[in-house]
C-alpha cells in the first residue's frame, strides 16, 4: 500500500503574527515555519503503517516556495521514502479547491492507495482540504480520525464526535483519512535518518506538470481572504497590573469577593 | 436568492445549531429552504419546517439511518439542485467538517469554513487558532459555507412548514457506520467541580503540572483540567481535557494558565462564573472571554498565589 502524506507548512505556533501591508494574510519575511502539527500526526500515522509492513512507501508532498523543502526534509529524515514539492509562483493565492485539485492530481501521479492528513492547518483551520481531495479522487475520505486500523477492502477508523465520543466506520480504500491531533505521538527524526534523507528524491513540479494550468491560483480561486486583522477587542478581561505580589494580592482579593476561599 | 440550511438530528431532534443556521441564514437574505437526512424522520423534518426553515426537504432512508459521508454528500447535491440553492449552509460539527467541503468540490462551489459572522458581503472567520478574524468573500455561484455551533442565536419563529420528499440514490455507498462508542466516564468529573485550575501548552511540561497546577486546585479545594495540546502531548489523560471534545465545565471559578483561548477550549469553559486567565501573551484570545487577567510568567505567578491562597485559608 503506498500512502501519500499531504504535508503543509506553516508559521510557527509561537511566531509573531504582524499583519501584511495588503492587510490580506500575515508577513511571511522573517518569522519561523514548522510542520501544520495536525499533519505530523498523519505522517506518523503512515510511518507507523510502513514500520508495521502495512504499508510498502509513504511519500510526503508540500505546496509552496522553496523555505517548503525544509519540512520535506524533515519528513524524510522521519522516515518518509520521498518527496514530492509543488513549487510553482501559478499556486499563489489559490482556495481550498486549488489546492485539493493539486494535491490530488499529485495522489493520481504516485497512484496513491491511501491519502493521509490532517484535518485542519494551524493557520488556515479550514478542514477543507482532505475531503475534497476525496471527493475529487471519487474516494470516500473521514476526518477527526483518531484511530485507524487497515482492512481488507479498506480501512476502519474511529472519528472523533462531541463530548469525548468516538464514530466508528469502514471506508473502502483507496480513501484520503483526515487525522486528528493526538492520535499518536510524534517520532523525531534520528541523526542517522536525517543524513539518509539527504540522499532521498524531491520531485519538485509545476502546476503545468500536474495539467493544471489554469485551474490553481488567485485567478482561478472562487474565495479569497478579504482581510485578516486583530479581533476587536469586547470587554475583554480586567488586566491586573504590577509586581507579582501585587497581581497575586488582586487575584485572592477576587476570589474572596467571589465568596469561594 | 435562495439558501439551503442542512439540519442535523442529535438525540431525536433538531439540534439548535440547526436553528442557528436560519438566523444566519436570514442575515444573509433569501429565501431559506431546509434539508433533513435521516430515517424515519418525517416528525423532526416537519419540526424544522414549522419552526423557522419553511420548505423541508425530507432525504429520509434506512440507508441514511446514521451520519454517511458518501450518503450525506450525495443528499446534500441533491437538495441543492432541487432547491436552486445558491448558498448552502451546514453546521461546522463532526459531521459537517466531513462532508461539507466535499460537496463544494463536488459541485464546484466556493468553499467557506466554520464561519461565525456575515457581514458587509464577507463571511468572517477565525484563523491562527483564534488570533485573528479574516473576512472571506466568495465569487462563486454557489457557495457553501459551515457555520460555528453557537455563533448565532437560534431562530425563534414559525414558518410555513411544508415537506418535500427528496430522492437519493443510496446505492454503493462507500462508507459504512459500525457503531458509536460513548465516551466512558472516567472518575474525572469535571461538570461538577465549583472551581477549576487547567493548565494549557505554556505550562510546558508533564510533570509542571503536578508541581505547579494541581497545588493551586489543592489549595482552592479544586479540580484540575487542561486544554487540548496538553492531552495530546501525553502529558494528562483525556479526563482532563476541556473542550468541545473532552468536557464541557460551568464552574463558579475557572482559571486558565498558559492556555491560549482557542475556540475548542473556549466552548469548553466560557460558561463558567468567573474566568480568570494568567498567559505571557497579552494578545491570546482567552483575555477576551475572562474576566481578569494577567498578562505574566505562570511560572512566577501560580505558586505565589498559592501560597497566598493557604496563608488566606490560615492554612
Amino acid at each position: 500500500m503506498k500512502i501519500l502524506v499531504c504535508l503543509k507548512q506553516v508559521p510557527h505556533q509561537d511566531a509573531r503574527l504582524d499583519i501584511a501591508s495588503d492587510g490580506a494574510w500575515i508577513k511571511e519575511d522573517g518569522i519561523k515555519f514548522e510542520i501544520n502539527s495536525y499533519d505530523s500526526f498523519a505522517l506518523e500515522e503512515a510511518l507507523r503503517l510502513k514500520d508495521a509492513g502495512t504499508a510498502t512507501e509513504v511519500i510526503v508532498a508540500s505546496i509552496g516556495p522553496e523555505r517548503v523543502t525544509q519540512a520535506l526534509r524533515t519528513a524524510l529524515g522521519m522516515g518518509a521514502d520521498r518527496a514530492v514539492h509543488v513549487k510553482d509562483p501559478a499556486m499563489d493565492g489559490s482556495d481550498a479547491l486549488g489546492i485539493s485539485r493539486t494535491l490530488a492530481a499529485v495522489a493520481k501521479s504516485v497512484s496513491a492507495d491511501a491519502v493521509f492528513m490532517g484535518l485542519m492547518s494551524d493557520d488556515s483551520n479550514a478542514s477543507a482540504v482532505g475531503p475534497m481531495i476525496g471527493e475529487l479522487l471519487g474516494v470516500p475520505s473521514a476526518s477527526g480520525v483518531v484511530k485507524e486500523e487497515k482492512t481488507a477492502t479498506g480501512f476502519k477508523v474511529e472519528r472523533e464526535l462531541e463530548g469525548g465520543a468516538l464514530e466508528v466506520v469502514e471506508i473502502t480504500s483507496p480513501c484520503v483519512l483526515a487525522v486528528q491531533t493526538g492520535l499518536n505521538q510524534v517520532r523525531y527524526a534520528s541523526l542517522k535518518g536525517i543524513m539518509a534523507a539527504k540522499k532521498k528524491p524531491i520531485d519538485v513540479k509545476t502546476a503545468a506538470d500536474l495539467g493544471l494550468a489554469g485551474q490553481v491560483g488567485a485567478s482561478a480561486a472562487k474565495v479569497k481572504i478579504q482581510k485578516v486583522y486583530a479581533p476587536p477587542k469586547g470587554t475583554g478581561a480586567q488586566i491586573l497590573k504590577g509586581s507579582a505580589d501585587e497581581v497575586v494580592t488582586g487575584l485572592v482579593g477576587k476570589i474572596k469577593e467571589l465568596g469561594l476561599l | 436568492m435562495t439558501i439551503l440550511v442542512v439540519g442535523e438530528i442529535q438525540k431525536g431532534s433538531v439540534r439548535e445549531a440547526s436553528y442557528e443556521l436560519i438566523t444566519l441564514a436570514k442575515k444573509i437574505g433569501g429565501d431559506v429552504k431546509g434539508l433533513i437526512i435521516g430515517s424515519g424522520c418525517a416528525a423532526e423534518a416537519e419540526a424544522f419546517a414549522k419552526k423557522g426553515a419553511g420548505m423541508v426537504y425530507l432525504a429520509d432512508d434506512p440507508a441514511l439511518a446514521n451520519y454517511n459521508v458518501d450518503g450525506w454528500t450525495r443528499a446534500i447535491k441533491a437538495a441543492v439542485a432541487a432547491s436552486g440553492a445558491t448558498t448552502v449552509l451546514i453546521s461546522n460539527t463532526p459531521s459537517g467538517w466531513d462532508c461539507a467541503s466535499r460537496v463544494a468540490a463536488g459541485l464546484d462551489a466556493g468553499f467557506v469554513s466554520d464561519a461565525f459572522d456575515f457581514a458587509d458581503g464577507a463571511f468572517v472567520r477565525r484563523v491562527f487558532n483564534g488570533k485573528l478574524d479574516a473576512r472571506v468573500v466568495s465569487s462563486a455561484k454557489l457557495t457553501v459555507a459551515t457555520v460555528q455551533p453557537g455563533a448565532c442565536k437560534p431562530f425563534e419563529g414559525t414558518a410555513d412548514g411544508k415537506i418535500e420528499k427528496l430522492a437519493v440514490d443510496v446505492a454503493g455507498l462507500k462508507a459504512k457506520f459500525v457503531e458509536t462508542k460513548v465516551a466512558a466516564a472516567k472518575g474525572h468529573d469535571l461538570t461538577k467541580a465549583e472551581i477549576i485550575v487547567s493548565g494549557g501548552r505554556g505550562v510546558g511540561a508533564p510533570e509542571k503540572f503536578a508541581e505547579v497546577i494541581q497545588p493551586l486546585a489543592d489549595a482552592l479545594g479544586g479540580q484540575m483540567g487542561a486544554s487540548r495540546p496538553v492531552v495530546d502531548a501525553g502529558w494528562l489523560p483525556h479526563e482532563y481535557q476541556v473542550g468541545s471534545s473532552g468536557q464541557i465545565v460551568t464552574p463558579k471559578l475557572y482559571l486558565a494558565c498558559g492556555i491560549s483561548g482557542a475556540i475548542q477550549h473556549l466552548v469548553g469553559m466560557k460558561g463558567a462564573n468567573f474566568i480568570i486567565a494568567i498567559n505571557k501573551d497579552p494578545d491570546a484570545p482567552i483575555f477576551e472571554v475572562a474576566q481578569l487577567g494577567v498578562v505574566g510568567d505562570l511560572f512566577e505567578i501560580v505558586p505565589k498565589l498559592t501560597a497566598a491562597v493557604k496563608a488566606a485559608k490560615g492554612a
